[in-house]
């Protein structure tokens, strides 16, 4: 990660370099555009750093797809009224998925381009350089998703993080399990942990970890198994007899399907069992296991059936132009257009620290933006969102055969939907 | 104590069934003196066989073993005789042909592509069928029902395959060739069909091993990798090209991965298996049934 520090020696010729970049395209643009200077500005430059080529370029087009969606919509209803129904105009620019292109986009989009807000960059390695350029320059930098806790942990002032990050993933599957043993009233005391051992499981359980510490669960299994195992009954067998409650898991596919079926076969006991996302999100987990993947809880960013309004019409518009569902990154992103709408209606100003000023001030509850799962978009002082928070399904059938219900928080439970708990 | 036990007939259960998911290795060794890279890939090749004729016939799983058995034995019999057998005559003055053994893992790479190509990534389980997910609960103890069956079968073929290398006339016409390729073409032995014919062997039991894990594992592209490794550690424990060792280096692979995980994570027993199989090579290279000379 050493192009992360720049030294300070380097930084400064880094900036003597911009400078007379920046001079030198001064100059030209002044010797090409003889006009006269347009009387006040009309638009609103938002400059977007994403991943349009590369390994990550299909949830790159996704966000920019979202984006654009966002901005006809705002635009189409009149800009930004408290500055003459300005319009916004969007500034693509692609990262390849790499920190240094993000870092050289990033400085020609503020210094070329005269953006007065930037946005991105999805990959988190490419989004950490990328803010503190931002930060540099004083311009305001959305973060609608890149889940690394550090990017709002560095002290800046111009950073806002939509999504959820990190670590708010372990917290939230602990605070669905406190809400629903006070709306079901059944206790849950022994949790047993069990996890791929890589680097994912094994980040995932050390919070698990200090979180049940924390509110006073038991942990009676700590059990960490390798994703290539052929036969993973004798990991069965330590949850049944462990007479755990709730099973916590982070799984990769094929052994996420093993244990599923295996848990079924020795007919293991458990009030609930919480997934996180990886092996039981994946499109194929439900029609390999059928009926056994029946109650099963499982974390997720977004889901279609989110019970806010406008949710089920963004999807459907959204499905129509682009010929797939929102993700939820895409949604991360189209609202993280709204946010930036609403902070300029109350700036009223092309200024960037009266935009900055705004967007820390923001507290969006309502609005077409607001699809995801939680109900309000405040920034707490690091530039975090405090409300994002992802969602919880429930596996279930009602009618429709096994599908992804959402039941948590509960103002984003779908409709008439009652999860089941404790698993029967 | 009861834990015990209901560990170690799991061991044993699944143990046989890594036995028989390596038998077909050790049969092609001990005759062709050539390490099969691609065994794992035959695996995947017969899952795919037995997932679809159970598929698409609703038949009981193990009916399946009338079309796999036959079907696997022609695929080996010819992919011995058309992609191996021109790289032995090849090599013909060298005792155990090193190219073969990179051919082999260019028919691994080649088949396991071809499959993500034509099925594509899923994972695919049987639908319900009268094994799928059946357990026998004796008070406390819980016996799955497929792999009992598995674990019959295993052994039944094991020793049915030692009956035929014994006991028939090709069987010695075989057990010849692995233990003089000339002296037995001298005696009027054709090696190469007999190379032919251990190849398919090999793989039809290697299908007998797939239609025994389709009715409680899962069937996708690279599912071959999972059983290769272990079938490798199996047989150079049991002693490569024994029979009876297949099966029983299997059942101390699953003894060790099923009791294990009761006094440490399922992290260590991995660990542990590779150790044996490390002790094994520095102790008794030959492997625990392996003689020194070939069989």
């Amino acid at each position: 990660m050493h192009y992360f520090n720049i030294h300070k020696e380097e930084e400064m010729k880094f900036n003597r370099f911009w400078t007379v970049t920046a001079a030198a395209g001064l100059l030209i643009s002044g010797l090409i555009f003889t006009g006269p200077a347009t009387a006040g500005e009309t638009t609103i430059k938002i400059g977007n750093i994403i991943p349009l080529s590369g390994p990550s370029a299909s949830v790159g087009q996704q966000g920019k797809n979202a984006r654009e969606m966002a901005v006809e919509e705002i635009n189409a209803a009149g800009g930004i009224k408290s500055l003459g129904g300005a319009k916004l105009e969007m500034l693509y620019a692609d990262s390849e998925s790499k920190p240094e292109k993000g870092v050289s986009e990033a400085e020609r989009l503020i210094n070329t381009e005269k953006v007065n807000v930037l946005t991105g960059c999805w990959n988190s390695a490419v989004t950490y350089p990328t803010t503190a350029v931002a930060e540099r320059y004083g311009v305001p930098f959305i973060v609608p998703v890149s889940v690394s806790d550090k990017i709002t942990e560095q002290g800046f002032k111009n950073v806002f993080r939509i999504a959820a990050k990190d670590s708010w993933w372990t917290r939230d599957q602990f605070a669905f399990l406190k809400d629903m043993q006070a709306e079901y009233n059944t206790p849950v005391k022994k949790l047993a942990f069990v996890y791929e051992n890589g680097d994912w499981g094994k980040g995932m359980a050390g919070q698990w970890k200090k979180l049940a510490a924390e509110n006073g669960y038991e942990v009676v299994l700590d059990e960490p198994y390798p994703s290539t195992a052929t036969d993973l009954s004798p990991v069965v067998q330590k949850i049944r007899r462990s007479r755990a409650e709730v099973l916590l898991l982070v799984s990769n596919a094929a052994d996420a399907i093993l244990l599923t079926n295996t848990l079924a076969e020795y007919k293991v006991r458990l009030k609930a069992i919480v997934a996180t996302g990886g092996g039981h999100a994946d499109p194929f987990f439900i029609k390999a296991v059928g009926k056994n993947a029946q109650y099963l809880f499982d974390i997720v960013e977004w889901e279609t059936d989110i019970n806010k309004p406008g949710a089920k019409e963004t999807n459907e518009k959204y499905n129509a132009r682009y010929g797939y569902n929102l993700t939820g990154e895409a949604v991360d992103a189209y609202v993280s257009m709204y946010v930036i709408k609403d902070a300029l209606e109350r700036a009223a100003s092309f200024d960037k620290e009266a935009i900055r000023k705004a967007l820390a001030e923001t507290n969006l509850t309502s609005g077409p933006g607001m699809i995801v799962g939680y109900d309000a978009v405040q920034f707490d002082s690091s530039g975090q969102n405090s409300h994002a928070s992802p969602v919880i399904v429930q596996i279930n059938d009602v009618g429709n055969g096994l599908e992804r219900i959402t039941v948590w928080p509960k103002s984003a439970r779908r409709a008439g939907y009652t999860p089941v708990f404790p698993k029967p | 104590m009861i834990y015990l036990i209901e560990d170690t007939i799991n061991g044993i259960l699944m143990g046989s069934i890594y036995g028989l998911t390596a038998l077909g290795l050790t049969i092609i060794f001990g005759v062709l003196k050539v390490v099969n890279f691609a065994h794992g890939t035959l695996l995947m090749v017969s899952m795919y066989a037995a997932y679809w004729t159970v598929t698409l016939s609703g038949f009981h799983p193990y009916l399946a073993l009338i079309i796999v058995v036959p079907v696997m034995y022609v695929f080996g019999y010819y992919l011995q005789d058309i992609v191996i057998k021109p790289i032995f005559k090849a090599e013909k003055n060298v005792r155990e042909p090193s190219t073969v053994i990179i051919v082999t893992t260019g028919v691994w790479y080649v088949l396991d592509n071809l499959t993500l190509m034509i099925f594509g990534p899923q994972y695919r389980s049987l639908p319900d069928n009268s094994l799928q997910g059946k357990m026998i609960e004796l008070g406390d103890i819980f016996i799955s029902v497929p792999k009992l069956w598995g674990a019959v079968t295993a052994v039944a073929t094991a020793y049915a395959v030692y009956y035929f290398f014994q006991k028939t006339r090709t069987g010695r016409a075989i057990r010849a060739c692995s233990l003089d390729r000339d002296a037995a073409s001298l005696s009027g032995i054709n090696q190469y069909k007999i190379y032919n014919m251990a190849f398919g062997l090999g793989t039809a039991v290697t299908g007998i091993a797939a239609v025994t894990l389709v009715p409680f594992y899962n069937t996708f592209p690279s599912v071959g990798v999972l059983f290769d490794i272990k079938g490798f550690i199996i047989v150079v424990l049991g002693g490569l090209g024994s029979i009876p060792g297949a099966i029983i280096g299997g059942i101390i692979v699953g003894v060790i991965e099923s009791v294990g995980p009761q006094f440490m994570t399922a992290t260590w027993t991995e660990a542990i298996v590779y150790g044996l199989f490390l002790l094994v090579l520095f102790v008794k290279p030959s492997g625990l049934f392996g003689v020194k000379y070939d069989w």
